[in-house]
């Protein structure tokens, strides 16, 4: 199933910088009970949710994770890091200028950010060719991103923006590559309000590698990697003692399916790293519905709807999202199935 | 019994090197607390933060950082989190007074305006939001802004503080209108004259017996802290 979306639909600047409040972005609200789509807009999705509700945020802080690097011979390759441990990286190589292809690395040689970062790249990845392991010799890889890193660029959204329209508003601590987007939309203006309604808001982290390799092929097999993630003990119990679980954006659903396969159903506090990838066959166990933004690549998105939502009805709510022009990507409208 | 009177808590402090932003940081430091501390300069900086871990902190991370710039307060925000995974109580001390010898409005370049601003009003704003989504998915938190009496007085050579820190006030008052019942709390507190080196360069003639020592300043802040700004009755508090 490949949703077809007219060009002009794809987001290139996020709701904010398009006269919209963030929760301005519309909202196709999909009930699998009622099997009908509801067109709103993000701020009225308090209409949709109540006490006894759980809605639970990815709070990983985006980092500028595009890193311009020097080989030894001075010429310059960008790093994007995809999985990220305290000594080294798996990261993607590529061109430092646009279309960004890929550039093949050198066991053993080293690359440098000014005298602020020392790395030596290690190895290939056996399981993915694409990403190599480098192991940072000196200097903090987080200070080093944070100082001169940027933000990963869509082509559709070819634009640079400030690193605050990277950021969902309640970002805590720092770790994704790139946005958990689903909550990009939520303003604390709605938060708040939901809350005062007596649905539960908390959040859980899962730090998010990369969305693409930048080889298409490569890309078209949809590689997953793991990705670190943390479900506190108070989110367990809340996510445990709600009538409903909402889980803001696909990466929500991840952290949370893999704590409760871990605890035979019931949601456990954990934290580690999950590769778990959430389709129709697997189905979901801890988590009833889902906000989510609108892709047409990466069919593992597509795969974790259909955990959630049958082919008719998902095809149903895409073909109304593009009749009435929704914008999809990162920057675009948003899903809420229920 | 005071010794561990911070010792659960995390506090971020900016403009740490020096004056009262030094004061406080050691006050918080004798109480156990765990600090992220910014200021530009990175030797004082670094110094000030040795000086908090002999006297009694339980971390100290310090990040040399300009809050007039969003890339550094994005970095001091990151790095903090990453360090302690929150930050209970941010305080907004680090400000630009603007062109010294203090000029009559007649007189400043008002180019001048942009960098107090950017210092006073934007770093405290971008700082706040940065820091205040972690406090309310917690449910509590404190953020204190340092203000000034010239934030309501004209006092001549003052103005472009004066406006900044009144701006500030407005902001201290929004948030706290915004988060109400929310369990973060927002105030600014004005420390009165302080014999510090941003006093001395606004009016190097003042006598220093009729200032008021940064230690004491801090001393009272931290009662503040301590006793749960939560009852502070104002947005606007006079120490």
């Amino acid at each position: 199933m490949i949703v077809q979306v007219p060009a002009g639909l794809r987001a290139a600047r996020p709701a904010e910088l398009r006269g919209l409040r963030r929760d301005g972005a519309r909202l196709a609200v999909v009930d699998r009970a009622s099997r009908t789509v509801h067109h709103t807009t993000v701020a009225q999705m308090d209409e949709h949710l109540g006490a006894g509700d759980a809605l639970i945020l990815n709070s990983s802080r985006t980092v500028p994770a595009a890193l311009d690097v020097l080989r030894e011979d001075r010429a310059p390759v960008q790093l994007r890091p995809w999985v990220r441990r305290p000594d080294s990286w798996d990261a993607i190589a590529v061109q430092s200028a646009p279309p960004h292809a890929p550039v093949p690395l050198r066991i053993g040689e080293t690359l440098r950010v000014q005298d602020e970062l020392l790395l030596r790249v290690e190895a290939r990845r056996e399981d993915v060719a694409a990403l190599w392991r480098v192991a940072v010799v000196r200097g903090d890889w987080l200070d080093a991103l944070l100082r001169f890193g940027r933000p990963i660029q869509y082509s559709y959204a070819p634009q640079p923006l400030a690193m605050e329209h990277h950021q969902t508003l309640y970002a805590g601590r720092p770790g994704s590559a790139e946005t958990p987007s689903a909550g990009r939309h939520l303003t604390w203006e709605l938060l708040l309000g939901l809350r005062r309604r007596g649905v539960a808001v908390a959040d859980l982290v899962l730090h998010t590698g990369l969305s693409s390799t930048q080889d298409d092929e490569l890309d078209a097999t949809q590689p997953l990697l793991e990705e670190w993630f943390e479900v506190p003990a108070h989110v367990a119990d809340a996510v445990n003692g709600a009538s409903r679980v909402v889980a803001v954006g696909t990466s929500g659903v991840r952290a949370l399916e893999t704590a409760a396969v871990a605890g035979g159903g019931r949601v456990v506090p954990m934290s580690g790293w999950t590769g778990m990838r959430v389709g129709p066959e697997r189905g979901v166990r801890a988590v009833h519905g889902l906000l989510t933004g609108l892709h047409e690549a990466g069919g593992s998105h597509l795969e974790l709807l259909r955990a959630f939502l049958d082919d008719a009805l998902l095809d149903r709510a895409h073909a109304e999202a593009v009749e009435r022009g929704y914008l999809w990507h990162e920057f675009g409208d948003a899903m809420l199935v229920l | 019994m005071q010794h561990a009177a911070f010792s659960d808590t995390v506090a971020m402090v900016t403009g740490a090197s020096r004056g009262l932003g030094r004061a406080l940081t050691l006050e918080l430091a004798r109480g156990g607390a765990s600090l992220a501390i910014a200021a530009r300069d990175a030797a004082a900086l670094q110094h000030v933060a040795d000086e908090a871990g002999r006297n009694g902190a339980a971390a100290v991370l310090a990040v040399a950082a300009d809050v007039s710039q969003p890339r550094d307060v994005e970095r001091l925000a990151a790095l903090a989190l990453d360090r302690f995974g929150r930050v209970d109580v941010l305080v907004n001390n680090a400000s630009a007074l603007g062109p010294v010898p203090l000029p009559y409005l007649a007189d400043v370049p008002a180019s001048a305006l942009h960098e107090v601003f950017e210092t006073n009003v934007a770093g405290p704003l971008r700082l706040t939001q940065a820091m205040v989504g972690g406090m309310l998915l917690r449910g509590r938190g404190l953020v204190l802004n340092v203000s000034s009496d010239a934030a309501i007085e004209g006092y001549p050579g003052w103005g472009l503080y004066g406006a900044s820190k009144a701006a500030l006030d407005t902001l201290t008052r929004t948030w706290a209108a915004e988060l109400q019942g929310s369990g973060v709390r927002v105030v600014s507190v004005d420390p009165g004259d302080m014999d510090t080196d941003m006093h001395r360069a606004a009016d190097p003639d003042a006598d220093p017996a009729t200032l008021r020592a940064p230690a004491d300043v801090a001393r009272a802040i931290a009662a503040l802290l301590r006793d749960g700004v939560g009852a502070a009755p104002r947005q606007v508090v006079a120490l």
